[in-house]
């Protein structure tokens, strides 16, 4: 029961994470900021838009993507398999990749080549997160994981390898060439419009979700590290976020897949002599 | 239920364009985004989508060349949306008024609903035309509305607009002033 219900919450935390953090944004840029509710508030705003439509599939594609993402935090908080939820995340990117390139935009084209680079760039990583915990617990159970004291000591440099797939994931500084504002007007989400668009504004909240549940999967049984965990990698990313530019496309998977694969396999070699 | 109209107001997504400004307009614009006036904390983002957004900020006289990429983002917004004019050139052309490549103003296209006079205008002057501007854009209903010139009338099939059309007789009337243009020229 208490699982449903937080199946049921999981956009509006997200929700409200995004609402923070472009609060604490604006606070280390010493302004006022928009409210906290302010994701909200766009919501309610574009399901009173007119919206149009390029072509019916582009459009299912966009609500799918949400839909799987909302599927994917759901078996996460239900404890079931891990591969299972890291590969249907991969679904979920694929279902956006394909509403890319199905319309004719350049920027929307643009967006989903980047999307499937970033794809290649974080995927490895999530894998070897799995395969990492595998080892470890002897299982891919999500409930087991939980259940069992913390493995960051066991497992330091795919946690690190993690955290820099993290502003990637959550589209921020130095890693946003996906989504990219002002250069390819957001990537993949050009032409959605209205309450279309809302399910890509809601599926960007269940990211936050998805990427910090897995990272609570660090924390062991103690809910007291979970959460200093989230918070203080919440902070950290906001920091980089603020402090940083943007990197290219290119830049940016050459250093995922030389650091981040780099610190992985090591670790995984590493387990092997313990 | 509740009334999703009063939402609009809390949350405008802004669309910049230079319709041929010397961009002293601009910079002022974005000194009123960026964090000493901080026009986020109405809860503005520039999107730079014009599908997405619903406050259309215009700056510049609009050149010969820049209209009908005007009237092209006025029509691909959705409505309910409102147009802001952002300085004197904007409003009626300004020092240029009169010239042969410019439109005077942007109000002879696309309807004004606010208009920011300056030049260039201060970025208070900016600010207090956006919250003006949101005042307007809650009591709007979400009627299309029709720009004055280029494409005469908006086509609209089953509540989808069609663009193709829309944009072939703006090609059209181009063409139509061109020849009129050498026509000048030849006599």
């Amino acid at each position: 029961m208490f699982e449903i219900v937080l199946i049921l919450i999981a956009p509006l935390v997200g929700g409200l994470m995004h609402g923070s953090q472009r609060v604490i944004r604006a606070r280390m840029q010493n302004r006022q900021g928009p409210p906290l509710l302010q994701p909200f508030y766009d919501m309610y705003k574009l399901m009173d838009k007119r919206a149009f439509i390029v072509h019916p599939y582009h459009t299912i594609l966009g609500i799918l993507h949400f839909l799987t993402l909302w599927l994917v935090v759901a078996l996460i908080i239900l404890g079931t398999n891990l591969l299972y939820v890291i590969f249907l995340h991969l679904l979920a990117t694929v279902f956006i990749v394909l509403a890319g390139f199905s319309v004719k935009s350049v920027f929307s084209h643009l967006g989903a080549n980047r999307e499937l680079l970033s794809l290649l760039a974080y995927e490895p990583i999530f894998i070897f997160l799995a395969t990492g915990f595998y080892l470890f617990f002897g299982t891919y159970d999500i409930s087991v994981i939980r259940e069992n004291s913390t493995a960051i000591m066991t497992l330091p440099l795919l946690f690190i390898a993690f955290l820099l797939t993290i502003p990637l994931k959550l589209k921020l500084s130095p890693f946003d060439a996906c989504e990219a504002h002002q250069e390819i007007v957001g990537g993949v989400e050009v032409e959605y419009s209205g309450v279309y668009f809302e399910f890509l504004y809601m599926a960007k909240w269940l990211e936050y979700i998805f990427v910090f549940s897995l990272l609570t999967l660090f924390a062991g049984d103690s809910i007291l590290f979970a959460i200093a965990l989230v918070a203080v990698v919440f902070l950290v990313a906001n920091i980089v976020d603020n402090s940083t530019a943007r990197v290219n496309i290119q830049e940016t998977v050459k250093f995922l897949l030389i650091w981040g694969f780099g610190l992985s396999i090591l670790n995984i070699i590493g387990l092997s002599f313990v | 239920m509740f009334d999703l109209k009063k939402y609009r107001k809390k949350s405008p997504w802004i669309l910049h364009y230079n319709a041929g400004s010397c961009n002293g307009c601009d910079i002022e614009i974005l000194a009123s985004l960026a964090p000493k006036y901080d026009l986020e904390r109405f809860g503005v983002l520039n999107t730079g989508n014009p599908k997405q957004s619903d406050v259309f900020l215009v700056t510049g006289p609009v050149t010969f060349r820049s209209r009908e990429r005007l009237v092209e983002l006025y029509t691909q917004m959705p409505s309910p949306k409102v147009v802001i004019a952002v300085g004197s050139c904007t409003c009626s052309g300004g020092v240029f008024r009169d010239m042969y490549n410019v439109e005077d103003g942007i109000d002879n296209y696309i309807p004004v609903d606010v208009y920011v006079p300056g030049c260039a205008s201060s970025p208070e002057l900016i600010i207090d035309g956006v919250v003006k501007a949101l005042e307007i854009l809650e009591q709007k209903s979400k009627e299309i509305e029709l720009p004055k010139k280029l494409f005469g009338t908006i086509k609209e099939e089953e509540g989808v607009l069609n663009l193709r059309e829309m944009a072939l007789s703006v090609a059209q009337k181009s063409e139509q002033i061109n020849a009129q243009k050498s026509e000048q020229n030849e006599n």
